[in-house]
């Protein structure tokens, strides 16, 4: 009786350890891997640790085990991945990747398609997959760190009658949560009272404001690029793109120091209740309504990212993901991990932290899931409505080395040393001579 | 067979040779090579693509890089000649306590102690426009209403970088400039008395030709240092904004490794390297000098 008791026990755990195994991986076999040891080199922080904490699942399943040898942010990792390059050490299996650096690495990492089956690549946002392909090859897969910008703003700011009607008298158009740019210019120059408080704030150096200007162009019916990636951005749209940016400094409504700013300091700039209005990604959305780290929490606002002139939606997005290098001994195991890292129930458990989601089936998830808190509802359909029209960085793999020769220019145009139009001419000149120079056209 | 017999001496300096082979001169050879290619990180191939002085032609032609240049030379000038001032002072005031000289010279070397990047972060906060210390404390005291942008404006950015030079690196002028007092001897300084100088001429004639080759060692340290400035840059400005606090090295390591374009940026690099050795041969010179008029030099 013992010994069948016994028989029986394991047969049960052993039921139920290939189900856990089947549901964790999807399609790895139990010791599919076994003994085979994958190298990863990953993004680091505090908010991507809770999926890293999933990895042992995936070990355990398929006998594989993971052994992350790097972890730092992803501009750091960029500068190890081409020494990497450079030293031909890229044996390693599986990295981290953004949409913004992807294009960079055209030989460093091998095309999903043949690994991972086209019923998974189909259970994505096809917009991300699109923008995760270069030249046919699918250079990685997205996880649940889908990046959009939306506009947070402090609700108090419209429900004040005195200075509704103050604003109103001032511009002609009712005080209420802006749905353009130049409303937003209106606005940010009403409320700002410096040093103390300010209308709005932007990110001013490095890839960053190219990007926000990248935007804007956009949203003024331009863009950065032609199809031959000559610049663009020399056009009237630019113009007035940079034009919005430069007003807002001049009017005294940014903080003065905002040419310094990156996403931190904008980020605990909103959360410190001195900005009315910042356009921020989707990541800071707990943070600003945690009262134990934003003042402004319980007064926090989302909208839809605001519409340029052309009345486009700004909406420069991006996204995290999981690639496999082309020197992986192990392609196969590499893709289950990258695979594993994405799967629906990877997205759901990062998703419930606040980022969004790429997988179609998980943002239906997060929007039910937040069906019972206004406030969660309310961002996930903010950025759901600025996801819808967002557009990733131009495909060329000279765009980190373009936003570096374009940065400077937009910042003299902004602090005054050069015009719009001289600043937006050296940054064209430039540009064309980088394109040219390595054989674009 | 007749095997190959090295002299003794050969045998010897053979293993520093090697070491030092591996270490400076292949990166030093690869790197001058490279200057002479398109070579970028990320096409490692590059490397063979021999382009002759075209990335020499394009530095010197480019007025971003002499803006940066001249920008480096302002940082050098400025920051190594404060931070004599105020080594000199320290070191002077130090020598003349009699109790607790010991511990001073221990806090005269804590700023010594931080790493580069720290200094950078802990100024970046120090000079922030919005929550620094430095604006929040004179709007306390009433002095400005405004938030002053230190890191911004085009003075005041080069000049928070150089507080953050000069808090750093006085110290080592402090430290060097005291071993030189103690290295003094006593007989000129009383005969100066006897003679009736004042303080100022036993100091002026006296103790700052002693001093000299102190500063002047000093000096060559840290001119090299600062030729070479880039943490404290790189996490207060990164040379920007506008390229107002643009450096030398910020814009090499930029075109390095963020661009991925190693051949150019090596090719700035060997020029950038002739501003290091005309302030060090400078400043041996003055050393040799110096060293001549006290009769310590042949």
């Amino acid at each position: 009786m013992k010994t069948f008791l016994s028989g029986a026990s394991c047969a049960v755990l052993a039921t139920a350890a290939v189900t856990t195994i089947v549901a964790v991986t999807g399609i790895a076999q139990a010791g599919e891997f076994d003994g085979i040891t994958i190298e990863a080199k990953l993004i680091g922080g505090q908010q991507y640790e809770a999926l890293y904490a999933r990895i042992p699942e995936w070990e355990a399943a398929t006998g594989a085990k993971v052994d992350i040898i790097s972890k730092k942010n992803h501009f750091e990792l960029d500068k190890e991945f081409k020494s990497d390059i450079a030293a031909r050490t890229t044996d390693w299996c599986v990295g981290s990747n953004h949409s913004s650096f992807a294009s960079q690495y055209a030989s460093l990492y091998t095309d999903l398609n043949g690994f991972i089956g086209k019923d998974v690549v189909d259970e994505f946002v096809q917009a991300n997959i699109k923008a995760a392909t270069f030249d046919g090859k699918l250079v990685m897969l997205p996880r649940a760190q889908f990046d959009v910008s939306a506009l947070y703003y402090q609700k108090d700011l419209y429900e004040d009658a005195a200075r509704a009607k103050a604003f109103e008298a001032k511009y002609g158009y009712p005080l209420a949560v802006p749905e353009t740019w130049a409303q937003v210019k209106d606005q940010a120059i009403f409320f700002a009272d410096p040093p103390n408080f300010y209308g709005t704030q932007y990110a001013g150096k490095d890839e960053a404001i190219v990007g926000r200007y990248y935007e804007m162009v956009v949203a003024e019916g331009g863009q950065l690029f032609n199809d031959d990636f000559s610049p663009a951005f020399n056009s009237d749209a630019g113009k007035r793109a940079l034009q919005w940016f430069v007003d807002l400094y001049d009017a005294g409504a940014v903080p003065a120091g905002t040419t310094n700013y990156l996403w931190d300091d904008l980020g605990n700039g909103f959360a410190s209740g001195t900005i009315a209005l910042n356009l921020d990604w989707p990541g800071w959305a707990g943070f600003f309504n945690d009262p134990t780290a934003s003042k402004v929490a319980g007064n926090v606002g989302v909208a839809p990212a605001p519409k340029g002139s052309a009345g486009i939606r700004t909406g420069w997005s991006g996204f995290h993901g999981f690639s496999v290098t082309e020197d992986c001994a192990h392609k196969e195991a590499a893709a289950s991990l990258v695979e594993f890292l994405t799967n629906e129930n990877s997205q759901k458990l990062e998703s419930s932290a606040g980022p969004l989601p790429s997988r179609t089936a998980v943002w239906d998830y997060i929007s039910e899931q937040a069906k019972d808190d206004p406030y969660r509802a309310e961002v996930l359909a903010a950025f759901k409505e600025t996801a819808a029209t967002a557009f990733a960085v131009p495909p060329t793999s000279l765009w980190i080395e373009a936003t570096n020769l374009i940065y400077p220019e937009l910042q003299a145009a902004i602090l005054g040393d050069k015009t719009v139009d001289e600043a937006l001419a050296d940054a064209a000149e430039a540009v064309d001579d980088l394109m040219q120079e390595e054989g674009v056209y | 067979m007749k095997r190959l017999k090295l002299p003794p001496w050969l045998v010897l300096l053979l293993p520093a040779i090697l070491i030092l082979s591996a270490v400076v001169l292949i990166p030093l050879v690869l790197s001058l090579y490279s200057s002479f290619t398109s070579y970028r990180l990320t096409r490692p191939d590059s490397i063979f693509n021999w382009v002759g002085l075209f990335n020499y032609e394009k530095a010197v032609t480019d007025a971003k890089f002499w803006a940066a240049f001249g920008r480096t030379v302002l940082l050098l000038t400025v920051a190594l000649n404060l931070e004599m001032l105020l080594g000199l002072g320290l070191a002077l005031m130090v020598s003349k306590v009699t109790h607790g000289q010991r511990l001073l010279r221990t806090m005269m070397m804590f700023p010594m102690m931080f790493s580069p990047i720290l200094v950078g972060f802990q100024f970046k906060f120090i000079f922030n426009d919005n929550v620094g210390l430095v604006n929040n404390a004179l709007q306390s005291l009433g002095i400005t209403d405004r938030a002053i942008p230190w890191l911004v404006d085009a003075d005041l950015a080069m000049f928070s970088i150089i507080f953050a030079e000069v808090w750093t690196a006085t110290s080592v002028f402090g430290i060097l400039i005291l071993a030189g007092l103690y290295a003094i001897p006593r007989d000129p300084l009383e005969a100066a008395k006897v003679d009736g100088c004042t303080s100022w001429q036993s100091f002026r004639y006296v103790t700052l030709p002693f001093l000299m080759p102190f500063i002047y060692i000093a000096m060559a340290i840290r001119s090299l240092d600062v030729a070479r400035a880039y943490d404290i840059v790189q996490v207060m400005t990164n040379g920007g904004p506008a390229r107002r606090t643009e450096l030398l090295w910020t814009l090499i390591g930029r075109t390095g490794y963020v661009d991925a374009r190693m051949g150019y940026a090596n090719a700035m690099g060997y020029i950038s390297i002739f501003l290091a050795i005309f302030f060090t041969v400078y400043f041996f010179k003055k050393l040799t000098k110096s060293r001549k008029e006290l009769g310590m030099g042949a």
